[in-house]
């Protein structure tokens, strides 16, 4: 039998005997970190990122994002202020862009804690360079997300009074019954264990750079939020104990929360709304777009905050393969709806889906699967998965042909129901583009924000890859 | 006893494991055929609910195969070959499943001409539900199963002979494909085979709940098999606790899976009482039928569930055999849970011919798959992945 010399199990795969026929041993599997970075120099470059002072182009970035965040706060007071009128939401389509939106940015955050839960527990050693990110962006999107249904209230000072279940004189409650209702309970849910995960996570990190600072209150800052953090075998072992328990945890929630989103319109009658493949449906097309929104960003930010040695082409191509595999799981729901509802021989089924596809809205149906199905299917070629600009590019069409994915299903379904007599079409404001913009700049001055005051990267954990960090497997 | 030979894996005595299944599978099939003329309605409900069993058993391997190649796992190498053999035992299955066409009228009445005139919706169905279009369906299921098994299994082989470490690469490309491909195949076979029982009735998820409990059991009866083996000495070391440890995580992880699909399509069906819908659940609820309802819910996931969620009971290997044999048994019940209702108006009826279905389809199953297993080295030796799989750690 071929015995194995190699030293270390994860950079170098030795193959005797392939004489001729040998692959390059990088292809069966590639190491997770280019060049050969010590322990200091991982601390030194994410360490860097934060202790360095802003540039220019952070600077102006910020300032066109966050100036789009304000403009998005402006018009959700002039919505508060005026009413819901100032949307383009009306019969039939009382719901719009809102919940569009609203369900956009919570898939947004799936891929944060697919990275985060999922991916620790199936052991792929790749998620460390971009979990913290991703977890950042889980928290980010979900703020986003939670601004559409209260501001949909109309009256958002006593939204807390309507969504959850207060005691009152008047025993009045909430519609336990109601999906709304879980969602509130899904999604506080969601934000609190992904914040909690994300902190724990930062903790070693934060006491690296209390470690680091020479400024006062800085020092003060990281001291405050590293908890006494000493990097002490027994502080390891319980982080490390509490890093799977919480990964356990957030587990269920890759799934809870996007089936609880479905079960908005799921439970409903409407044809394109009411159907069982919904669930795990979009629990999938969440994981797409959140590993869409992370590619962008992260493409952009190894380059700016020069990361390429940690995040390197491998993880992007990896990144493009769970894109692939989501989007084809999101192409076969699409293929089964329309089959099924051809086969239910229900004429309204049948009628939403051609409308759909055919419809005043085919422009949206035919923008989604061309963004959704089509083009990912590029990544089946190697060379463009290890393409950055284009993997960009495709990442950029992803997070376009999610947001008309929940746009189509939404408005589709809605504007054309079973009485001909109350069709409609639904037409956005200004006021409803506006807002939506808002979000994305909140989103953006947030992810920046994190970019540049916390260790984007998880400097303990990419330490425990670097070559030589594990022990290696006896030689025989 | 089988034995093998330790520094070539290639098996030196086959031991009686193939000839046992052989006999059991063949006296089966006899008692089955025999039941046949007996009661042809009940002999055609049992050897469908057996084909399908055993059908999603291993397709659920084929998958395993596939997943592993595709994701690049590198534990599961020292188990590939005994998926890799249950897959080669598809064109067995197109055997058995012959059968079935001769009794598509006892099955399906959407075959019943006269009904199909009086029903305004069976006849929309037609031009997909036509005896013609399914046979050419599951001719295309099968030619794909079996191509995708062959490829697998020959490239597999190959590296054995070559040592050539770039078969990996193209069994990575190969399952990609593949993977693609049998979502489709096995989608449209669980609604052709399973779900068009009831020709009203539709369900988007159908395809995904049948998968999920078959790729289930797929590895239950991996973690039987190896258990076996290791009873006679054979691959003891190598498939070590840790492998079991894996085992019992993605019995678990998917244990949970097929109950949260099951729970969606159940849930939504509820919630939404549209009488087109609810009458599938309602014919599994009444005249006993929630007896077996019961039974699912409780054996194929609250017991696995509560058990496997337990580090130490994953790592007890007998544990893990007892919940692979519930399992294995709930599938069974699940598949019968599936199928029985449209056939039994008054009750559950569990026929003789079950049983002896069950064993019949499946020894022929477990002798060929023994067959294959046995006829090459029981460990992908030249898998450049084998030495980490087998070093492989929790």
């Amino acid at each position: 039998m071929r015995t194995v010399t190699d030293s270390h199990r994860q950079d170098s795969w030795d193959i005797e005997g392939a004489g001729t026929l040998a692959v390059d041993p990088k292809e069966l599997r590639e190491p997770l970190v280019e060049g050969k970075p010590d322990l200091r120099d991982v601390t030194e470059t994410v360490s860097g990122v934060v202790e360095s002072k802003p540039t220019r182009l952070w600077y102006a970035t910020v300032t066109l994002t966050g100036g789009l965040a304000a403009w998005g706060i402006l018009t959700i007071i002039y919505t508060t202020m005026t009413g819901i009128g100032v949307w383009g939401n009306n019969q039939p389509v009382g719901w719009a862009w809102d919940i569009t939106n609203f369900v956009f940015w919570i898939g947004i955050g799936h891929a944060g804690t697919l990275i985060s839960a999922i991916l620790f527990l199936f052991r792929q050693k790749w998620r460390t360079a971009i979990n913290r990110a991703a977890e950042a962006m889980t928290i980010f999107a979900v703020i986003c997300a939670l601004i559409f249904p209260v501001i949909h209230t109309g009256r958002p000072w006593v939204a807390v009074y309507w969504l959850l279940p207060l005691p009152n004189q008047m025993e009045m409650w909430v519609n336990f019954r109601s999906p709304l209702l879980w969602d509130v309970f899904a999604v506080s849910t969601y934000f609190a264990v992904s914040l909690m995960f994300w902190f724990v996570g930062l903790v070693p990190d934060f006491a690296t750079l209390r470690n680091r600072a020479k400024n006062r209150i800085v020092k003060a800052v990281w001291t405050f939020v590293s908890l006494g953090w000493t990097g002490a075998n027994r502080h390891w072992h319980r982080y490390e104990k509490a890093y799977l328990i919480l990964a356990g945890i957030s587990t269920p929630l890759v799934l809870s929360v996007h089936t609880i989103v479905s079960f908005d319109f799921a439970v409903s009658v409407l044809p394109g709304w009411h159907t069982t493949i919904f669930p795990p449906y979009f629990v999938a097309g969440a994981i797409f777009s959140g590993f869409g929104m992370v590619l962008t960003l992260m493409i952009l930010a190894r380059k700016l905050l020069n990361l390429e040695q940690f995040i390197t082409v491998k993880h992007i191509e990896n990144m493009n393969k769970v894109l692939m595999a989501t989007g084809l799981m999101v192409g076969y729901a699409y293929g089964i709806e329309f089959f099924i509802a051809w086969y239910s021989g229900n004429p309204f089924e049948r009628f939403a889906f051609i409308n759909r596809a055919f419809g005043p809205y085919s422009w949206a149906y035919w923008t989604m699967v061309t963004c959704n199905v089509f083009i990912p299917q590029l990544f089946w070629f190697r060379k463009i998965r290890r393409n950055l600009a284009i993997t960009w590019v495709i990442s950029i069409f992803v997070n376009i042909g999610m947001w008309f994915e929940r746009f189509v299903i939404i408005a589709t379904s809605l504007h054309r129901d079973f009485l001909p007599s109350s069709w409609g079409y639904f037409i956005p404001t200004w006021v409803d583009v506006s807002i939506f913009a808002g979000t994305v700049g909140l989103f953006l001055t947030m992810f920046l924000l994190f970019a540049k005051y916390i260790p984007v990267l998880a400097i303990s954990e990419v330490k425990g890859i670097l070559p030589g960090a594990q022990p290696s497997h006896s030689h025989h | 006893m089988a034995a093998i030979d330790s520094q070539t894996y290639t098996f030196t005595d086959r031991g009686r494991f193939g000839i046992a299944a052989l006999g059991a599978g063949v006296l089966g099939v006899v008692l089955t055929v025999i039941g046949a003329f007996t009661d042809t309605h009940t002999f055609f409900a049992s050897w469908l609910t057996a084909f399908a069993f055993w059908a999603t058993i291993v397709l659920g391997a084929l998958f395993f195969v596939m997943l592993q190649h595709a994701t690049g796992a590198v534990w599961s190498v020292v188990t590939r070959r005994a998926a890799e053999a249950m897959s080669m035992t598809l064109p067995l299955l197109l055997l058995c499943f012959i059968p079935l066409l001769f009794g598509l009228h006892d099955l399906f009445h959407w075959t019943h001409a006269e009904e199909v005139a009086t029903d305004h919706l069976l006849q929309w169905k037609s031009p997909y539900l036509n005896t013609t279009f399914f046979i050419i369906r599951a001719a295309v299921y099968f030619a794909a199963w079996i191509g995708l098994a062959w490829g697998l299994n020959r490239l597999s082989l190959a590296q054995d002979r070559d040592q050539n470490p770039a078969h990996t690469l193209t069994l990575r490309k190969l399952s990609a494909g593949g993977l693609f491909l049998f979502a489709f195949t096995l989608t449209f076979a669980a609604f052709d085979w399973l779900m068009s029982l009831e020709p009203h009735w539709y369900s988007t998820i159908f395809g995904v709940y049948v998968f999920t409990g078959g790729f289930l059991t797929s590895m239950a009866v991996l973690v039987l098999f190896f258990q076996f083996l290791r009873g006679a000495n054979i691959l003891s070391d190598e498939v070590t606790t840790d492998h079991y440890h894996d085992f019992g995580r993605m019995l678990f992880a998917f244990t949970v899976f097929w109950a949260y699909i099951g729970a969606s399509q159940y849930y939504l069906i509820w919630y939404a009482n549209l009488p087109e819908e609810t009458m599938w659940y309602l014919a599994r609820w009444e005249h006993g039928w929630y007896v077996v309802s019961l039974l699912l819910i409780f054996g194929h996931f609250v017991i696995p569930f509560v058990t496997l969620l337990f580090f130490r009971l994953k790592r007890n290997l007998t544990v893990l055999r007892f919940i692979a044999v519930l399992l294995i048994v709930m599938h069974f019940v699940d598949i019968f849970w599936l199928v029985m209702p449209t056939f039994s108006d008054g009750g559950v009826h569990f026929s003789w011919m079950h049983l002896t279905a069950v064993i019949g389809i499946g020894g022929l199953v477990l002798w060929l798959f023994w067959t294959r297993y046995t006829a090459n080295r029981a460990i992908p030796v030249y898998d450049p992945k084998l030495e980490d799989s087998i070093a492989h750690r929790v």
